[in-house]
């Protein structure tokens, strides 16, 4: 597995976010600091490195004039957790 | 981080996702008292529904339309405030709105065909009540369904029913009441 995923993912909030990105279609940005407990700043630099590493796609959009994010796992972030999920399970 | 806590974090997070219910019992509930409320002023005032030769279907389509309007309203509203969509909430979604669809394309050709659409409807709508209920795990709903189907194609071999009535009793048992069981009863999937 890459080495760079693997440590992108050592981190516990963007581990949160890409596990329960897998599990839904779309999420915004109020969500996952509830599901991370983590502070906006915090998430914000997490979810950067994320979109940066290709792993998450962010969708910028007004609605009713508010801007309005929202967050999904892209293919190779599916690929990348299974991997990475296969991998922590063969250590159990 | 060990990977026992890796596994740990990534089991919380799965754990987290639920798929909220209580807006799809919302809707068959509100679906169920706008057509039951319907009929039934159509059954008791046929004078006033009925008072020129488009003025039923002008209601008939009008009301539901302005219904459609308002639950996409409520739907798009409540996914904010979720903040999330679930796959299973994706899938229940789509088929509600395949029906939304159906139901304008069955009321249209009734129209130019001058046919009553009402079994139709019912047919399809248990259809819709049945794949949802499976697909929720939820036995009421699924019920509902197989009971509406099984009512709507008893009535096709009955001459002479009342459509106002048959929607009444249909919706009632096939809808409202495991629309309510839902909302009540169901916790998050």
């Amino acid at each position: 597995m890459n080495k760079h995923i693997e440590k992108l993912l050592f981190n516990p909030i963007r581990l949160k976010t890409i596990s329960f990105l897998m599990t839904v279609e779309t999420c915004n940005f109020k969500a996952l600091l509830e599901i991370t407990d983590s502070t906006k700043g915090n998430l914000s630099t997490q979810l950067k490195k994320l979109n940066e590493a290709g792993l998450i796609k962010i969708e910028k959009y007004f609605q009713k004039s508010y801007p309005t994010t929202d967050y999904s796992i892209t293919k190779k972030g599916k690929k990348s957790f299974e991997e990475f999920y296969k991998q922590l399970i063969s250590f159990k | 981080m060990t990977k026992e806590e890796q596994l740990s974090i990534i089991n919380d997070a799965i754990k987290k996702t639920k798929y909220n219910l209580k807006p799809l019992g919302y809707n068959l509930i509100f679906w169920s008292v706008v057509v039951i409320s319907m009929s039934l002023f159509h059954y008791f005032f046929p004078q006033i529904v009925q008072y020129s030769y488009y003025s039923s279907t002008i209601y008939w389509v009008s009301i539901p339309l302005l219904g459609m309007v308002y639950t996409t309203y409520y739907n798009i509203k409540t996914g904010i405030k979720i903040g999330y969509e679930t796959q299973l909430g994706r899938v229940i979604r789509i088929i509600w709105a395949v029906f939304g669809f159906a139901w304008i394309f069955t009321v249209g050709i009734s129209i130019l065909h001058n046919i009553n659409p009402v079994q139709d409807i019912l047919f399809l709508l248990g259809l819709v009540l049945i794949m949802s209920g499976v697909i929720i795990r939820f036995k009421p709903v699924t019920f509902g369904g197989i009971g509406l189907l099984i009512f709507t194609i008893y009535t096709y071999y009955v001459p002479g029913i009342n459509f106002l009535l048959l929607n009444v009793f249909g919706i009632t048992f096939g809808m409202l009441i495991p629309g309510l069981a839902l909302y009540l009863l169901k916790k998050d999937e």
